[in-house]
């Protein structure tokens, strides 16, 4: 984490007090087959899409709709309209794998690290107060694409 | 078979309180989440080390990357001094200063830029500032120029978001070594632009509709 002690106050305390889920247990599930043979796809909550996607909004509580960027989108193709101005974008103005790793992981499949890629990744928005659409509807959404994608396993990489 | 899922987690605290189950710490700041750009090395060992928590058998998994890579913090509008010896006090005019570097940027890094959220080209952005600054002024409150999909509020939000990618990238492309921290001082401090942001959001801020005070949280503060 960014030490919260780095923070500055105002930033702390909202780190601190956001209204996050308190989630009693985790769900589980065991690897099928090892990483070198299995299928990975990414989730990021950078806020970012293709130029032709509507951007993420201002809403109330956040905006949870998510897009979809197939994974050999040109990079020059993909912009971020995360609706925070509590992070510095300028670092993935230099290099996008900053917070959404596609080169990285691409060459951990020349490298036979693992085994193969989605065609799609799945974008949201970050900074969200209301996870309540995340949970009823994007979210499954989402994951029902990447099951009949045959995914075995999903990197997930806020911003 | 279900998905398995491992990630990368900035606020560990998050991770206590909603257990996701396999999520490595990184010490880095928003934004920063792979640690260091144009470091390939580094990013792969960041990402093998949260690929290796897909080996456990029982969670929740949380653990800490090590790294001696500071956290490089910056500071938003209100907490940077302006300069009152500003070389260029037109945001249009400096508009028109910063493009020959703007353009460098674009052809340097093989056509990837930020800007593009409120889809007018940079070339047409004399008009957009002359709105905002309208805007600001209450003589104006709508622009032929906003495509139809965007509410006046959000396209203001995406204008703006244009603008500081267009400076930025200009200014990355001057000067490659300035830091975060520097890059984001200069706007504030140095620039017209900066100065503007600054009054639309305050003017934002005290508008009556609900919409556009919202937004001009995310344009500064």
């Amino acid at each position: 984490m960014p030490r919260l002690e780095a923070l500055s106050e105002a930033q702390r305390n909202m780190m601190l007090n956001w209204p996050c889920p308190d989630n009693d247990d985790t769900p589980w599930t065991t690897m099928g087959r090892p990483l070198s043979a299995s299928k990975v796809a990414m989730v990021t909550t950078s806020g970012i899409h293709l130029r032709k996607d509507a951007p993420f909004r201002s809403l109330k509580g956040g905006d949870t709709s998510y897009r979809i960027i197939p994974r050999d989108s040109d990079p020059a193709n993909i912009i971020q309209s995360h609706t925070s101005i509590g992070f510095d974008r300028t670092t993935s103005y230099r290099d996008i794998n900053i917070t959404f790793p596609v080169d990285r992981l691409e060459e951990l499949v020349q490298s036979g690290y693992i085994g193969e890629l989605s065609d799609n990744y799945y974008s949201y928005m970050g900074a969200i107060n209301d996870v309540t659409g995340l949970i009823e509807d994007s979210g499954p959404e989402v994951a029902t694409k990447l099951l009949a994608e045959d995914v075995d396993v999903v990197l997930l990489v806020p911003t | 078979m279900g998905l398995v899922t491992t990630g990368l987690v900035l606020i560990e605290e998050h991770a206590k309180r909603v257990k996701p189950p396999r999520m490595l710490s990184v010490p880095f700041n928003f934004g920063n989440t792979l640690g260091r750009p144009n470091d390939p090395e580094f990013q792969h060992e960041i990402l093998k080390t949260t690929f290796d928590l897909l080996d456990r058998h029982e969670g929740p998994v949380l653990e800490s990357f090590s790294s001696n890579i500071a956290p490089e913090l910056f500071s938003q509008g209100s907490g940077v001094p302006r300069q009152r010896s500003a070389v260029v006090t037109d945001p249009g005019q400096e508009l028109g200063l910063r493009r020959p570097f703007y353009e460098r940027w674009v052809q340097q890094n093989g056509g990837r830029t930020a800007v593009g959220l409120s889809t007018i080209s940079q070339t047409d952005f004399k008009l957009v500032i002359k709105f905002l600054e309208d805007f600001i002024e209450d003589e104006e409150f709508d622009t032929p120029i906003r495509p139809n999909q965007f509410s006046v509020a959000h396209f203001i939000r995406y204008c703006v978001d244009d603008l500081k990618a267009y400076y930025f990238e200009s200014k990355m492309s001057e000067d490659a070594e300035m830091s975060i921290a520097q890059l984001h001082e200069w706007l504030w401090a140095e620039t017209a632009l900066g100065s503007l942001i600054m009054r639309l959001a305050e003017r934002m801020r005290s508008d009556d509709n609900n919409e556009v005070k919202a937004v001009a949280f995310g344009i500064a503060r």
